[in-house]
C-alpha cells in the first residue's frame, strides 16, 4: 500500500474518531438526562407525570424506529442550521447525535429501572429530594448498567459513522466507498474494515473493564 | 411523642379499593419501644409509612413530637423525616457505597462536610460494631452486618424516633437476636422512641414495652406487653401467644376432656402466674391443705420485661369436694386460673 493510501487512511480513521468521540458526547450529555427523565416521570415514580410520560416516549420511538440512514437526509435543513452545511464530517455529527439520543436514553431508562424501590424509599425516608435521589442514588445505583449501555451506544455510533461517509460525511466509510468500492481497491476495503473491527473491539473491552470496575454488587 | 388519630388508608387496586387502615387510632410516648404486630396483609407497613409519610393516609392525623405531619410543606415533610430514623426488612444499603458511605448518606443529605461526616459516623460504627468494616461494601456483608450498618445509618442524623419495618425478618435466630439486643441497647443508651413492626411475637416478647394487635387494617388490641401476653383479649393476638407459648393440651388428653364436671373424676386446669407468685409455693401448699394430688401435664416459667411468668397445665385428683376447695384456693391465689375440663379417672395416665 503506497505512502498515500496509508495517509489517507489515518485521515480518515482521525475523522471517524472525532464523528463518533464528538457525537458520544453530544448523546451522553442529552441521552442521559433523558433516560433518567423517561423514569421518574413514569407510573408510580417520584414525578409521576404519565401526560409527558407518555408523549415524551412517542416521540423517542419515533426516533428511533427511523432508519439512519433516512434520518440523516430528512435532518439536513436541521443540521444546516446548527453546523451551516450538510456536508463533513461536522453536518455529520448532527445525525449521528440525533440517532444516538433516544437509543441511549432508552438504555439508560432500563438501566434505572433496575434499581430497587427499597432505595429510593430509603432515601425518600432520609429527608431526600428529588433531586438528591436521582445524582446520589438512581445514577450511582445503576452506573455499571448505564456504562454498558453507553459503550454499546458508541458502537452503533462506529457502525452510524461509516454509514455517515456515505453521503459525504469522510472518515473511514467514505474512504471504504470511495476507494475500495468504487476503484475496486480491495486492500483499501479490507484496511478500512479491520480498523473498524479493532475499533469496537477496543470500546467494548474498554467497557466492560469500567463496568466491571464500578460494580461493587 | 407519636399520636395517630382514625388513621384511614384506602388503595385503589386492581379489583377494587383496598382498604388497608381502617380506623386505627394509637399513642406512642417518648422513649418507648412500641410493636406492632399484625399477620401478613394486616396493614403494618403501610401504618408504619404513614408515621413517616412515605405512604399519605387517606384520612385521618398524625402527630410526631407535637407536629402535625399532614399539613407540612415538602421541604418542611423532608427536615421532618430527618428527624426519623427507619430501618428496613431487605436493608436497603447503597450497594455504591462503602460501610461509612453508607451511614454518612443522610449527613451528605444534609449537608454536612465530608470531615464533620467522618466524625459523626465513626462512633455510630462502633456502637454497632462495624468498625473494622468501614471501607467494605455492603455485598461483602453478611444479613446482620449490613442490618447494624442500616441502624447506625438511620441513627447518623440524630432522630428522635426510630421506625423498624420487619427489621429482623429475614434474618436468622441468633442474628435477630443480637439485632434486638442492639436496639434495645440504642433505646436504653439514647432514649431513643422505637416503632417496630413484626409478625413474630417473639421479637415482641424480647423487646417492647407496649403492643399493639391489628388485623385487617384495624387496631385489635393495645396495652402494656405483659398484659397482653398474659391476658389476651382478641383472638388474633392469642394465637400469635401460642406461637410463643406452649400451653397446649396434648393431643391424647383432649380427646378425653369433658367440659362438664365428671362425678369422681380429675380436673384438668391451665394456671398463669407471674410477678410474685412465682416464687410462692403453691402446689406444695396445695397437697399440703387438700387431700389432692397434683399432677404436672406441661409447663414452661419464662421472664417478660424481667417479670417472670410461666403457665402450667395441671391435673389434680382426688374427692370432688377436695378438687372444689383445692380450686377456689388457687382462685384466691394471685393466680389466673382457667378451668379446661375433667377427665374420668384412669381414664389418662399422664406422662
Ligand atoms: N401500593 C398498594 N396498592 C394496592 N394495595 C396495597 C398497596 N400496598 C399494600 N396494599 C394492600 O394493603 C394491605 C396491607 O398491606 P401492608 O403491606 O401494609 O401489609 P403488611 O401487614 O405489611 O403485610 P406483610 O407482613 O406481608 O408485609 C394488603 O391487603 C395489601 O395487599
Ligand atoms: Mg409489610
Amino acid at each position: 500500500m503506497s505512502q498515500d493510501m496509508l495517509m489517507l487512511l489515518v485521515e480518515g480513521l482521525g475523522e471517524t474518531f472525532y464523528m463518533v468521540t464528538v457525537s458520544s458526547l453530544v448523546s451522553a450529555l442529552f441521552g442521559i438526562p433523558l433516560g433518567v427523565v423517561l423514569v421518574v416521570t413514569g407510573k408510580g415514580h417520584i414525578k409521576e407525570n404519565l401526560v409527558f410520560n407518555q408523549t415524551l416516549g412517542a416521540i423517542v420511538n419515533a426516533a428511533r424506529s427511523t432508519p439512519f440512514i433516512i434520518l440523516m437526509v430528512a435532518i439536513i435543513p436541521f443540521t444546516r442550521i446548527i453546523v451551516g452545511t450538510s456536508i463533513g464530517t461536522n453536518a455529520a455529527i448532527v445525525p449521528l447525535s440525533i440517532a444516538a439520543i433516544p437509543f441511549l436514553a432508552r438504555v439508560v431508562e432500563s438501566a434505572i429501572k433496575e434499581v430497587d424501590a427499597g432505595l429510593i424509599e430509603a432515601a425518600q425516608s432520609m429527608g431526600a429530594s428529588t433531586g438528591q435521589i436521582i445524582l446520589k442514588v438512581l445514577i450511582p445505583e445503576s452506573m455499571p448498567s448505564i456504562v454498558l449501555g453507553f459503550t454499546l451506544t458508541v458502537i452503533s455510533l462506529i457502525g452510524y459513522s461509516a454509514m455517515a461517509g456515505a453521503i459525504g460525511g469522510g472518515g473511514l466509510g467514505d474512504l471504504a466507498i470511495r476507494y475500495g468500492y468504487q476503484r475496486f481497491r480491495a486492500d483499501v476495503m479490507l484496511a478500512t474494515v479491520v480498523i473498524l473491527i479493532a475499533m469496537v473491539q477496543i470500546v467494548q473491552s474498554s467497557g466492560d473493564y469500567f463496568a466491571h470496575r464500578l460494580n461493587k454488587r | 411523642m407519636i399520636m395517630l388519630t382514625e388513621l384511614q388508608k384506602v388503595y385503589q387496586g386492581e379489583s377494587g379499593p383496598v382498604k388497608a387502615l381502617d380506623n386505627v387510632s394509637l399513642e406512642i410516648e417518648q422513649g418507648e419501644i412500641f410493636g406492632i404486630i399484625g399477620k401478613s396483609g394486616a396493614g403494618k407497613s403501610t401504618l408504619i409509612r404513614c408515621i413517616n409519610l412515605l405512604e399519605r393516609p387517606t384520612a385521618g392525623r398524625v402527630l410526631v413530637d407535637g407536629q402535625d405531619m399532614i399539613t407540612l410543606s415538602e421541604g418542611e415533610l423532608r427536615e421532618a423525616r430527618k428527624r426519623m430514623g427507619m430501618i428496613f426488612q431487605h436493608f436497603n444499603l447503597l450497594s455504591a457505597r462503602t460501610v461509612l458511605e453508607n451511614v454518612a448518606f443522610p449527613l451528605e443529605l444534609a449537608g454536612v462536610s465530608r470531615s464533620e461526616r467522618e466524625k459523626k459516623v465513626e462512633p455510630l460504627l462502633e456502637l454497632v460494631g462495624l468498625t473494622d468494616k468501614r471501607d467494605v461494601y455492603p455485598a461483602q456483608l453478611s444479613g446482620g452486618q449490613k442490618q447494624r450498618v442500616g441502624i447506625a445509618r438511620a441513627l447518623a442524623s440524630e432522630p428522635k424516633v426510630l421506625l423498624c419495618d420487619e427489621a429482623t425478618s429475614a434474618l436468622d435466630p441468633q442474628t435477630t437476636e443480637s439485632i434486638l439486643a442492639l436496639l434495645k441497647d440504642i433505646n436504653n443508651k439514647l432514649g431513643l422512641t422505637i416503632v417496630l413492626i413484626t409478625h413474630e411475637m417473639h421479637v415482641i416478647k424480647a423487646i417492647c414495652d407496649k403492643v399493639a394487635v391489628i388485623e385487617g387494617g384495624q387496631l385489635v388490641e393495645i396495652g402494656k406487653v405483659f398484659d397482653v401476653f398474659t391476658n389476651p383479649q382478641s383472638a388474633t393476638a392469642q394465637d400469635f401467644i401460642k406461637a410463643v407459648v406452649n400451653n397446649k393440651v396434648p393431643d391424647t388428653l383432649a380427646k378425653l376432656l369433658s367440659e362438664v364436671p365428671i362425678v369422681g373424676g380429675n380436673l384438668v386446669m391451665r394456671l398463669s402466674f407471674f410477678g410474685e407468685a412465682t416464687n410462692e409455693p403453691f402446689i406444695a401448699g396445695l397437697i399440703r391443705r387438700f387431700a389432692v394430688d397434683v399432677n404436672i401435664i406441661s409447663g414452661n416459667i419464662d421472664h417478660l420485661q424481667d417479670i417472670p411468668y410461666g403457665t402450667l397445665l395441671i391435673e389434680l385428683s382426688g374427692k370432688d369436694e377436695d378438687i372444689q376447695n383445692a380450686l377456689r384456693y388457687m382462685q384466691d391465689l394471685d393466680l389466673r386460673t382457667e378451668v379446661i375440663g375433667y377427665v374420668a379417672r384412669h381414664a389418662h395416665v399422664a406422662g
